[in-house]
């Protein structure tokens, strides 16, 4: 009994860890192959509008005779790309504002704090619609930029009451007293404590930068040149897909996002369950 | 049971300090990224006339280079309730159009919140009492679900189902076309038939924030240290989940409650268009297409203070819901 216990132990998470990085694989390699992938060329409008899904369209064509199916693969290249890089500089700024005003109790880092607070308040899409409508244009790097800058309030303020009780425990005296620097605390001792609570925020964040960069595309002011899944639902709304019972064209786009944030969620649960098995079943998130 | 003078002044200032964050993004975004798009405010191409042109330029400062006295202006102008011309309803001001739109989203916003609130508390509350089961995980699935997929997504499949298939709701607006000519009840009852899917959607979309912050919650609050000594007393089973468990596990929600409010608010404005819902987030819409910047800026300021508000009377419940804020 007690080996099968171990062994399902030393497994655990890493059926989960597997599964998402195979999902995400997935998705990379989409974005990247996606002119191979699609079976036909980006906005080719040769076809019969409104055709269900068959052998020639696997997800039919839309108002405009494209096919749906192209469309999405082109519109995983978008979704991916601002997905990954706007949550990877909201997890940058988020763990950085959070760890320094949860290390460095001064002032500076109270009225950071109280900031970000109010910040909180106001929604963040609101904000972005406003940035992105005052934009003299929205490529595909300032739709990035202005999600990735916009978005790691909620995060900070989770890292920061983290780092607070983390720099409460013995080991931070510990390596103080050995001499370490505050910079060497912060990155060697703290940082890795905190592994958990930022993989959880940067799933999360990762998943809203994908929810958000298909909110302000289906307000039309998304990148009007690139196609993402967004845009794929503006379309379809915009042209009364509903109405033609295309369910193929308003399906896809969101199941495809789903499937995207699933990825995320099992990688960042099975290496927590990881985490919790090599560091002991104490942690707590 | 009561609220602490000192509490209340602190909440009530902090309500204030947001909003003037407020503002002042809202003057200062613009300028910041477009040079003086200000100027939009009185542009003469969308006024149509140079002399109204100039008269609002006037109004709001434009006419001075400084930064400090367009603000000044702005906020004279703002406490009169003037945020400038919408260039697309033009002549109507801002205000009148925005406060038309608002009670349309407050109203779906509000009543979805609570909602989805409920049926999250209840959902996340039998999933912690009973982990592992399959309506816990079910929920959980669900949830995750939901959280991955955009709020207007949800909208469009649930047109889709039940206005267009099913044919039981209607597809859009918020009222029949007939509007005008029915009875008192039957307009209150034409615009609660249109409200029903939007706000649906609305609750779904938001539900499983709530689901999954209620069942953390009490999966933890069930393995307190109170919870081994009211069972030590002797207390029943049923005293201590309601009492002990769910009581505490309520207060963090109520905090992650507020913080959602705005999370529901961006997603009413996508909802909305789904819906062609006449609201504040409508309204967004079209000021996007039509470059209508006062509008834009002005719906900006609307959403914030509507939170804001929301908030403030959120904070000055909490007292009586948990008395040891007071002291905090």
């Amino acid at each position: 009994m007690a080996t099968t216990r171990t062994d399902s132990r030393q497994r655990s998470g890493r059926g989960k860890l597997l599964a998402g990085t195979l999902i995400l694989a997935f998705f990379a390699v989409v974005t990247l192959a996606a002119s191979q992938l699609a079976p036909y060329p980006k906005n080719d409008i040769d076809f019969e509008s409104w055709l269900a899904p068959s052998g020639a369209h696997l997800l039919g064509t839309d108002s405009y005779g494209q096919d749906v199916f192209s469309q999405l693969v082109y519109g995983t290249r978008t979704s991916f790309l601002v997905g990954i890089l706007a949550g990877l500089i909201t997890t940058v700024i988020g763990v950085l504002v959070g760890v320094t005003a949860g290390f460095y109790r001064r002032w500076v880092s109270d009225a950071l704090m109280f900031l970000v607070d109010l910040l909180l308040i106001i929604p963040i899409m609101a904000l972005m619609i406003i940035l992105a409508s005052y934009l003299p244009s929205m490529g595909l790097t300032s739709t990035i930029l202005v999600i990735g800058l916009l978005s790691w309030l909620y995060m900070a303020r989770s890292i920061r009451s983290q780092t607070l009780s983390e720099r409460q425990r013995g080991y931070v005296e510990a390596a103080r007293v050995a001499g370490m620097s505050n910079v060497s605390v912060m990155l060697r001792e703290i940082l890795p404590n905190l592994y958990p609570i930022i993989l959880a925020n940067l799933v999360s964040v990762t998943t809203q930068a994908v929810l958000a960069e298909a909110g302000l595309s289906f307000l039309g002011i998304g990148d009007p040149k690139n196609v993402s899944w967004g845009t794929i639902l503006a379309l379809a709304h915009a042209n009364n897909a509903i109405m033609y019972d295309a369910w193929w064209w308003i399906v896809p786009p969101g199941l495809a996002t789903a499937l995207f944030c699933f990825g995320f969620i099992l990688i960042g649960n099975g290496s927590l369950e990881r985490y919790r098995y090599k560091r002991g079943a104490a942690q707590q998130l | 049971m009561r609220i602490e003078p000192a509490y209340a002044v602190r909440r009530v200032a902090f309500a204030a300090a947001t909003l003037l964050a407020a503002i002042i993004m809202n003057f200062l975004l613009p300028r910041l990224i477009a040079g003086n798009p200000a100027e939009m405010i009185a542009s003469q191409t969308a006024l149509g006339s140079a002399e109204v042109a100039d008269a609002i330029k006037k109004q709001f400062g434009l006419e001075n280079d400084s930064l400090l006295y367009q603000f000044k202006q702005y906020i004279v102008q703002l406490a009169h309730g003037n945020l400038g011309i919408s260039y697309f309803n033009y002549p109507t001001p801002v205000a009148g159009v925005l406060l038309h739109a608002l009670p349309w989203t407050l109203g779906i916003v509000l009543v979805s919140t609570l909602v989805s609130y409920s049926a999250g508390w209840l959902i996340g509350i039998r999933g912690a009492l009973k982990p592992g089961t399959w309506f816990d995980n079910v929920a959980l699935a669900v949830s995750f679900f939901i959280n991955s997929v955009p709020y207007f997504w949800i909208g469009i499949l649930l047109i889709l189902l039940f206005g267009y298939k099913l044919d039981w709701f209607p597809m859009g607006q918020a009222f029949a076309v007939d509007y005008d000519t029915l009875s008192a009840a039957g307009k209150l009852r034409s615009i609660a038939y249109h409200a029903i899917l939007p706000t649906v959607s609305l609750a779904i979309a938001s539900l499983a924030s709530h689901i999954l912050v209620l069942r953390n919650n009490l999966s933890r609050a069930l393995t307190e240290d109170y919870m081994v000594l009211a069972r030590a007393k002797g207390l029943s089973a049923r005293r201590r989940t309601y009492q002990y468990g769910v009581r505490n596990a309520f207060l963090p929600a109520f905090t992650g409650f507020m913080l959602t409010l705005g999370h529901v608010v961006g997603g009413a404005i996508t909802m909305e268009i789904v819906f062609s819902y006449p609201g504040i987030g409508m309204l967004t819409y079209n000021a996007i297409l039509n470059h209508d910047y006062p509008l834009i800026q002005g719906a900006f300021l609307m959403i914030a203070v509507s939170i804001i508000t929301v908030n403030l009377l959120a904070d000055l419940i909490y007292p009586f819901i948990d008395p040891r804020v007071n002291l905090s």
